[in-house]
């Protein structure tokens, strides 16, 4: 069987605008007067980047910040685009990058969970058939019919974690989004991955919690400065990364 | 071994196109129990205004002029309205784009559809006023749908421009309304094509909605059969709109999520 995700020599680069024109009258006065000018400076934030993760594996990224975890996340999820090289993802992706996302204010939960599942491609057959089940996993009760906008903060989060984890996915991307809402349902999200893990999803994840990654991954990779440093077993890239990274942070 | 396995397909995307017109929908008509009502209070004014205007003081002859304005003001608004939701159709999402990977040009679709809608729901309300006001009711009401098709292809179009250059020159919008309002004079909504001078009359029929609103009075107010060589105009404007639209789309949509 072909790998969920490949990475081949990833590079991206992002432009830093300076003095940025984002309309037409900066532009056209930027013919006349070069103070007012777009300068872009390149700046790399994945350098040749490579791996492969196999269907069912999960895969930590660690790294200081600024080391372009995110962004590599991001392009596996497909709203960034390599700017060389390319990445093959073989599967239903879902993106928990950040919960909530697409969320509408003046609609109620119920109508969110249609709106937000087709998001990421649910058919309204496929949403019928998990609607009870995420219901259920955000322990939102008769607060689904509620506009989203009268939610506190860790019930939108309970109810985006909940949609995301319903969609069915055959890769989960997860930028830290298990610091949301209560310690107990913190817990119960574990539970719900190592669960999705068991039942042979491929997970990509980014913590700095390193017991999280011990206890949910099967291997690590570390990133700094956008260079993969190494690539192995979780325990070994920690000491790595705690070795290399912690002095650095540290000292002034 | 392509991105194409991955590359979501616009059709497996059709419920969220749905959900995303009822959504605005919803959103406009829920709490305001008038909302619908504000809704038609635009073109009804418009009415009014030009009515009184055009008729009595500038003194425009035009026998039955608010059945001849009706007919065009509605189609032409909803040209108009989406032109300018267009360029908010990108920008205005920035989060779901920079999240989600959603194919994009759903966006703007959704906004033309809605449009559609809310055009199509004017017009229910509008249909008894035309029988009213002794709209003539002939074969030639068949084509109507045809056009109003051609127009909406042709609105398509410039909304997956608009949007896309939008991302990049966030100024477009007030652009587009002065275009707008220029546009709107140029095309025989409140006069006929034919009171229009002979000198200027190739640069009217170079606009693609003299096309499409001709049509509609041929058909709703003349009560005969749209010209043959408009319908054909506003097929060839509707294809060249959509084309450059998507192909616009396509080549500027990967540098959305950084742009914005």
């Amino acid at each position: 069987m072909l790998p969920a995700i490949e990475v081949r020599h990833v590079w991206k680069q992002f432009l830093i605008r300076h003095n940025r024109a984002d309309s037409l009258k900066e532009r056209f006065i930027g013919l006349f007067n070069q103070r007012y000018r777009e300068r872009c400076e390149p700046f790399w934030a994945l350098r040749d980047i490579s791996f492969t993760v196999e269907h069912g594996e999960a895969l930590g990224l660690i790294g200081p910040n600024g080391s372009g975890k995110s962004t590599l996340l991001r392009l596996i999820a497909r709203t960034l685009y390599p700017t060389k090289g390319e990445i093959i993802v073989r599967g239903r992706v879902a993106p928990m990058i950040e919960l909530g996302v697409g969320f509408h204010h003046e609609l109620t939960g119920q109508e969110n969970i249609y709106l937000n599942a087709s998001l990421y491609g649910l058919t309204r057959r496929e949403i019928d058939r998990v609607y009870h089940d995420i219901v259920e996993f955000s322990e939102l009760g008769e607060f689904i019919d509620v506009p989203v906008k009268n939610y506190s903060t860790g019930m939108y989060a309970r109810l985006g974690f909940s949609i995301a984890v319903h969609l069915d996915p055959d890769i989960l991307l997860v930028d830290e989004v298990l610091a949301v809402g209560d310690e107990r349902f913190q817990n119960k999200c574990l539970e719900k991955m190592l669960e999705l893990r068991k039942q042979g999803k491929t997970i990509v994840f980014i913590s700095h919690i390193a017991e999280i990654v011990q206890r949910l991954c099967d291997r690590a990779c570390l990133l700094m400065q956008g260079r993969m440093v190494e690539l192995g077993e979780v325990s070994k890239i920690i000491e790595l990364y705690r070795s290399a990274a912690a002095p650095r942070v540290l000292t002034p | 071994m392509s991105t194409i396995e991955t590359q979501p397909s616009l059709f497996q995307y059709r419920e969220l196109l749905k959900n995303l017109v009822i959504k605005d929908l919803k959103v406009k008509y829920r709490n305001s129990f008038l909302g619908f009502l504000w809704s038609l209070l635009n073109p009804l004014m418009m009415i009014i205004v030009y009515s009184v205007v055009l008729r009595y003081i500038l003194r425009v002859q035009i026998e039955n002029f608010p059945l001849f304005l009706i007919i065009g003001i509605l189609p032409w608004n909803l040209f108009s309205g989406t032109a300018i939701a267009a360029t908010e159709a990108i920008t205005g999402n920035a989060n779901l784009i920079k999240k989600i990977a959603f194919p994009r040009e759903v966006l703007p679709l959704a906004t033309v559809l809605f449009h559609v809608a809310q055009f199509l729901l004017a017009l229910l309300v509008f249909f008894p006023a035309l029988a009213f006001l002794g709209a003539p009711w002939t074969p030639a009401i068949a084509l109507y749908p045809l056009v109003l098709l051609l127009q909406v292809v042709f609105t398509g179009g410039v909304a997956l421009f608009l949007s896309a250059i939008a991302v990049a020159y966030r100024d477009i919008k007030y652009l587009t309304e002065i275009a707008l309002m220029i546009l709107f004079w140029m095309t025989p909504v409140v006069y006929h094509f034919s009171m229009v001078p002979e000198r200027v009359r190739w640069l009217f029929e170079l606009n693609p909605m003299t096309a499409y609103i001709t049509a509609y009075h041929d058909m709703l107010y003349w009560g005969r059969w749209p010209d043959a060589q408009m319908v054909l105009l506003g097929s060839l404007w509707a294809v060249l709109a959509l084309g450059v639209g998507s192909w616009v789309f396509r080549r500027r949509q990967r540098l959305f999520t950084e742009d914005l």
